[in-house]
């Protein structure tokens, strides 16, 4: 295995990892600390992968707006931001459709091709061409959703609403 | 140019996808509920990615763009959510989802 090879086990081990205990633990606050840490984790795969445009963005967006966002949720509900929720009840019935659904996962990932792919990397300049030329009108839709979306937050939280 | 195991890939979104949709069927909090999915759409996003590289071109940019767009939308998502989360502690003075029944027949 080479260097990369070994970096991409670990970051994908520790992206599953924080992505479960982000779930299972009972703090919310302590999911908002592990899911800072599996974006940044995630950011760091694509860094792996030779975009680095998309790693920037990971940790701008994710791992910096999207969870302060989730912890201003979360103060703003709360009297005391580190009380706890009920655990999780996990019967018999769907431990066992988790377990059939990894064996059918394992044995469709047998079917793919086993070798190792090399990666291309891209220029930024030649992104920033593709994304504001050929895809121009997906960037438009994204700017007039998210106008939308902020109309519509704003009606959500506005005082007065029942 | 790096050479990445093809399957260790695949593998990682699935695993994530599987965590995201745990998350979504098994949390009542609609905090968590935003976190789970979250977590799912990074594995669609990480596909995207990850076949972009694997790709070579023009392809590989337009999935790259893709990525761009989509993580735009779950900001835009997660916007919204909080809202909604605002709106359902001050209506009900929780955010259990198992509480918001007023839609139920």
């Amino acid at each position: 295995m080479n260097v990369e090879e070994i970096a991409f086990v670990a970051l994908a081990i520790t992206a599953v990892l924080t992505g479960i205990a982000a779930l299972l633990v009972r703090d919310l606050v302590h999911t908002i600390l592990w899911i800072a840490i599996f974006f940044i984790d995630l950011s760091a795969i694509y860094f792996l992968l030779d975009a680095p445009f998309l790693g920037v963005l990971q940790l701008g967006v994710y791992a910096g707006a999207v969870t302060i966002l989730l912890l201003f949720g979360i103060m703003t509900t709360r009297k005391r931001i580190f009380s706890r929720e009920a655990a999780t009840g996990i019967g018999p019935v769907s431990f066992g459709l988790a377990v059939v659904t990894f064996i059918f996962v394992v044995a469709a990932l047998g079917e793919l091709p086993q070798g190792a792919t090399t990666i291309s990397s891209y220029d930024p300049a030649a992104l920033s061409a593709n994304l504001f030329n050929v895809n121009g009108p997906w960037l438009l839709l994204l700017g007039l959703i998210m106008l939308t979306a902020v109309g519509g937050a704003i009606y959500l939280v506005r005082e007065g609403r029942e | 140019m790096t050479a990445l195991p093809e399957v260790g890939f695949v593998a990682l979104a699935a695993s994530l996808l599987a965590v995201g949709i745990f998350g979504i069927l098994t949390r009542r909090n609609f905090i968590l509920l935003l976190v789970s999915i979250e977590i799912a759409m990074n594995a669609t996003i990480l596909n995207f990615v990850y076949f972009a590289a694997f790709s070579s071109g023009t392809a590989g940019l337009t999935g790259q763009s893709i990525a761009v767009v989509l993580v735009g939308f779950a900001a835009v998502e997660v916007a919204v959510g909080l809202g909604i989360v605002l709106a359902l502690n001050r209506v009900k003075g929780t955010i259990n989802v198992a509480r918001a029944t007023e839609l139920k027949l």
